[in-house]
Formats: C-alpha cells, structure tokens, sequence
C-alpha cells in the first residue's frame, strides 16, 4: 500500500515536472502577449499601430463598473449607450462588478476570452485590477478605466474631478471658517485612487493656506451612503466641536447629512460627484455643496476613446504612461444651483 | 449500484447537464480558453473545499475559511512590500499562518468546547480584523500596494493553458481523496461523522481527529491564498469575503451531508467544477445582477433539497431491506 502511494506521487511529482519543463510556466499577460504575437513591448518608437475599422467593421465594447446600480453608473452607461448606438456596427455590454475585485477580475477574463474590442473599466481596487488590465492590453484590448484608474500602464483614463475637487472644497471650507476650524474626512474605500487624489488635493490646500484648520478625524465610508452615517454618528459622539465634513462622494455626504440632522448639529457638508439626490439635498439646506461632473458626458468620453484606441490599435505596449483625460470641476452650492440643468442631473 | 457510487453519479450527471445547457443556449463555453479559465475558477475554491470535506463529513462546519484566506494574503502583502522577503519564505510563512490559524479553530472546538457554528462564525471575526491589522498603510491611510515580486505571480500563471493553480488542485483532490479512503484518518474522519459516540467507545481519539481536520483545512487555505495574491497581484482589505460559503456550497453539492458521515473529495471536486461552471455561464447571457444571483440561489437550492430528499429515499430503502431480511432471518429461525 505504502509502495503503491509512493511510486503514485514520484509520478506525479515526475508529470509536473515535465509539464513545467516543457512549457515553461508564463504569467497572464506573459501568455496573452505571445498569443497575440509580439513580445509586448514596441520595440522602436517609430513601430506602427495598426488598428480596425472602428466604423464599420464588427466591434463589442464592453463596460465593467464598481457596481451598475449607483446613479453614476447608470448615468455613464446612459452617456457610453446614447453615443454607441450611433453605430450600428457596435455591440455595447455592460457588466456588475459587484464590488469585488475578484468579479471583475473574472469578468474582465470573461472580456477578453470572449475578444473584445475595447473595455472600460471602473476599477474596484487599482492593484487590485492591475493584473487583468495587463493581461487584455497584453492581448491586444485596450483599457480605458473610468474614474477609478488601474495600478498600470494602460490605453486611457477618463478621470472626474478628483485632486481639483479636494484643493476647491477645501479653498471653499477653509474662507468660509476663517481659517480656523475643525473637520472631518468621511474618505472613499482603501485603495481607490479617486479617494486618494481626492485627499491628496485637500489636505495640500489645508496645510498650505489653511494651517489652522484641525483635521480631527478620517474613517472609511466605502463610498456607501448608510456606512457614512454610521461613521457620522461615531464622529458626533467623538468629538463636540465639527465644522466641517468632506465625504469623498456625494452617496456618503448624504448619509453625513442624515445623521448630522437626527443629531440636529448644523454642519458644512460637502460631497463629490453632483448626483441628483446631492442637488437636492444642498437646495433642502441639509448639504453645503458638491463638485459635479457630468457623469453622461464621462461615459460618452469613454466611450469615444475606446473608437479612437480600436482605430488607431494604440495599446499600453506603445505607451509609457497612462494618458488622462479630466472632466471639468464645476463646484455646486446653493447660490449656483440653477447651472445645473434637469437634463445635466443624473 | 451502490448508494456511494449513485450518488457520485448524479453529481457528474448534473454537472453534464448544467454544461450542456449552457453550452448550447451561450456562445463560446465549450472553447478551450473558457473550459481553461471554468478549472481556473474553480481550483481555488475547491482547494478550500478539500478541507473542508474533512470537517464537514466529521460532522462541523467552518465558516472562517474566507477570512482565514484574507488575513494570509494581507500578511504575504505586507511581507512582500516592507520587507522584501524572498518569494519561498513569503509562501512558507504563508502556509505556515493559515495552519495556524486551522490549530486556533480546533482548539476553540476541541478544547474550549464551543460548537463549531459559533466558533468559527467567531474566528472569522478575528482573522478579519487581523487583515485589517496587517493592512499596508501610508499616512496612516490604508492604501494597496502591487505585488511586484515575480516569484509570488508566477503563481497565478499557466503551462500550455493550464493553470498552476488548476494542476495543484487535482494533486491535492488525489492525495485528499487517498487520505479518506485509504488511510486509518480516513476511517476515523467517516466514524466521527457517522456517529460521535461510538466513534468515541472504540477508542476513536474523536477530539484529535476534530482538530486535525481543522489544521487541514487552515493550511490549504494558506496554499490557497498564494494562488490567489499570485494572480491578482495584491491584497485587498476584502479579499475573501463570502468565500466560505461558496466553498460549503461546492462541498454539499459533491455529496457530503451535513450530518456527517457521508461524501468524498471526488464529489466535492465534482461540486466546485459544478459551482464554477455555473457562474461562468451565468456570466455568459448577460443578465441583471438580480437575476445572476436568484438563478444561481435557485440551482443551489435546488441541489441541496435533491440531496436531502435523495438521501432520506436511500436511508428509507436501507431500512426497509434490512427489516425484509431480519423477518426472512427470523422467519427461517
């Protein structure tokens, strides 16, 4: 028995041996680059990309975001759906990324067994992600993120407003406390790069002109709105004295709001993104002001840029750094509510 | 037939079905690249899943496999980027943490006495707070940092399309399924299950067996987490979260009751293809969230009810011979 178990595993030690001699074990992207033939990198500057015909011959794009039931989702699927339906040769999927790094990073495999043309992608985790978005720009698929960037090299980045939004919101807070006050961070979930731009830019704006404004606090909300009231409420208890709240999206300022009100505190509340419910709660009093970005018009955004990568056949290979493209900030408040328009509310 | 052999047999059959059916109403399930990626799928889980037979057909239950997975990818993490160890001791260390944390389940079980539900409902807690401790912070600000370290990714990748992770499933499905059936473990594994008491009155150390199942379980979670950080390529504070219960879901649906007593790692195999299978065809018509997740509650369901009604139809059938033969016996007598 022993002897029969034994010579079992000497043969299979002796199989995975041969195996792993044989092939030779490859990466992800190791195996998707040699699958679509070159070695990954361009080799001069001058090398070529060769695209398709994004007009007219067959494409599918597809659109993997954090999670397809937030409004700015759905408002960036709005704006990449109005502007690909133009061509008839396109086939526009959308996907639920669920929250999870391991979803997407399986959907985005799905993608790219399945030859996509392009792929925009709102990366849960921007290491996370890293690794699948190597792997499509590998084979040959360009990856644009949308909002959330990926840890790599990759075709394009359609940015919102992040690092200008903290720098503005901050300016806002620090001239209407004088200069001296205290605040608190209500900050995105661990790793986006969008929460850390976000912070990067108000905390910069805080220490330079600001020195006085105490940053008493900064707990994760995780973007969602009923964790952000749960941390409110812990700050509240915490601390006496708060004069102002930075959520790092609108969905967590609203969550802020709600339990500054049931504790009945009058506190500056500030979000990030200018959703339709935001609107109307800075109109109703309960919310100081936003930075919006035009979330349809991101998506239409995104959208062109994947035509633009699958005409040209630019991909990560030909690129150094992720080239980026910023919507415009516009900060939102009570006096300049009516800039926004019904059809700009998402 | 026997019931073992039956049983295995309608588990292959639903798998064949499941995959027929996707692969006639879906494009591209039956090419190479998809099968590929299904056996990707489903090896980390079924990894897992190899312990967590042991501890199921014993009678328990562990609910801190995800969290177990969590805590040791974080700790790899942070080893890797404030250290730069060596890829071979991040995953010695590795393995090394997830048995431990499999002695601290059995002991709480074995030796505190807690049942197996609450216990490890409880470890769970503790091992996802550990993530947290170990989390790679800058600033004080929890931020997640890429793995660079080609020795640790070259765990996620293949050989001609076969993925390292697949292959290391199937050699430790064999060497499971060896164990169960062939070693004395094995037999107590089955006794404890069957029936604690006895199992106990034949001089069955049942505790030890408990705990040793426990210790198994924590250290494939430990090879489970390289596989996973080498194909990701990170560790995120969430990084594992709902594992464990799809884990018992491939092991319930491969044959082993939760009463105990009952399965094999071949069946648990046959369930984690089953469970992988499953979502990568969902995936493939492109519905709503909403619907993915009724369609895929609905199938597991569904196989678990078949199993019960199933099994109380084999244990009817059993009773019903061996009354026929006591009374053909006493009737002879």
């Amino acid at each position: 028995m022993k002897k029969k178990m034994m010579s079992l595993l000497m043969v299979g030690a002796m199989a995975v041996g041969m195996l792993a001699g044989c092939g030779g074990v490859k990466t992800d992207s190791e195996a998707a680059s040699e699958a679509a033939g070159g070695n990954g990198k361009a080799d001069t500057a001058t090398e070529a990309a060769t695209g398709k015909n994004a007009y007219s011959d067959e494409i599918k794009i597809g659109f993997l975001p954090n999670v397809i039931g937030d409004s700015c989702a759905a408002a960036w699927a709005e704006g990449m759906e109005s502007y690909l339906g133009n061509f008839s040769n396109v086939t526009f999927n959308v996907f639920d990324g669920k929250a999870s790094v391991d979803t997407e990073n399986t959907i985005m495999e799905q993608m790219i067994n399945e030859n996509y043309d392009a792929i925009i992608l709102q990366a849960t985790d921007a290491a996370g992600l890293a690794a699948s978005t190597d792997k499509a720009e590998a084979a040959g698929i360009p990856v644009i993120t949308c909002n959330l960037d990926a840890d790599t090299v990759h075709t394009g980045l359609v940015a919102g407003v992040d690092t200008e939004a903290g720098q503005q919101i901050a300016e806002r807070i620090g001239e209407s406390l004088g200069g001296k006050g205290k605040v608190v961070i209500i900050s995105a979930t661990p790793g986006a790069t969008k929460g850390e731009n976000i912070d990067k830019g108000f905390k910069e704006v805080l220490k330079e002109k600001y020195p006085d404004i105490e940053i008493l606090d900064e707990q994760s909300g995780e973007w969602l709105t009923e964790n952000a009231n749960t941390v409110m409420n812990d700050f509240l208890t915490k601390y006496q004295d708060i004069d102002a709240v930075l959520c790092h999206n609108d969905a967590m300022a609203e969550g802020a709001a709600e339990a500054a009100k049931a504790a009945n505190k009058e506190i500056q509340i500030w979000g990030v993104d200018g959703e339709s419910k935001m609107l109307d709660y800075i109109e109703q009093g309960l919310c100081t002001g936003t930075v919006y970005t035009d979330c349809q018009k991101q998506g239409a955004a995104c959208a062109q840029f994947c035509m633009y990568a699958i005409g040209s056949g630019i991909t990560a290979k030909n690129l150094s750094a992720t080239p980026v493209v910023k919507m415009a900030p516009i900060v939102v408040t009570k006096e300049n509510l009516s800039e926004i328009t019904e059809d700009m509310r998402w | 037939m026997r019931q073992e052999n039956m049983r295995r047999l309608i588990s292959v059959a639903s798998l064949v079905i499941l995959a027929l059916v996707f692969g006639f109403t879906s494009n591209g399930f039956f090419t190479a690249t998809n099968i590929l990626s299904i056996l990707r799928e489903c090896a980390i889980t079924g990894i897992i899943a190899i312990g967590v037979s042991f501890v199921i057909i014993t009678a328990g239950i562990d609910l801190s496999t995800g969290a177990i997975v969590g805590f040791v990818s974080m700790l790899c993490a942070n080893l890797l980027y404030n250290y730069a160890l060596p890829a071979g001791l991040v995953m010695f260390i590795s393995v090394l943490a997830g048995t431990v944390c499999g002695v601290l389940n059995g002991f709480v079980v074995t030796k505190l006495r807690v049942p197996e539900f609450i216990a490890t409902l409880s470890t769970q807690y503790l091992f996802r707070s550990l993530v947290f401790v170990f989390a790679i912070r800058e600033m004080g600000v929890i931020t997640n940092k890429k793995i660079t370290d080609p020795g640790i990714l070259i765990m996620g990748g293949s050989v001609n399309g076969v993925y390292l992770v697949t292959i290391t499933f199937f050699a430790l499905a064999v060497i499971g399924q060896v164990i169960l059936k062939k070693t004395k473990l094995g037999t107590y594994i089955y006794a404890t299950g069957a029936n604690r008491k006895s199992a106990d009155l034949s001089g069955i150390n049942t505790d030890n067996v408990r705990w040793a199942v426990f210790i198994i379980t924590g250290f494939l979670c430990g090879i489970a987490s390289i596989f996973e950080i080498g194909r990701i390529g990170s560790a995120t504070t969430d990084l594992g979260t709902g594992l464990e219960f799809e884990v018992i879901a491939a092991v319930v649906i491969g044959g082993c009751a939760f009463s105990g007593g009952r399965g094999d790692i071949f069946g648990t195999a046959v369930g984690a293809i089953f469970m992988a299978v499953l979502q990568n065809g969902i995936l493939k018509y492109n519905l709503p969230t909403a619907a993915q997740l009724i369609i895929k509650g609905v199938v597991i369901v569904a196989m678990i009810v078949f199993d019960s009604v199933y099994n109380q139809y084999m244990q009817k059938r059993i009773h019903q011979k061996a009354s026929e033969e006591a009374q053909a016996a006493g009737g002879e007598a």
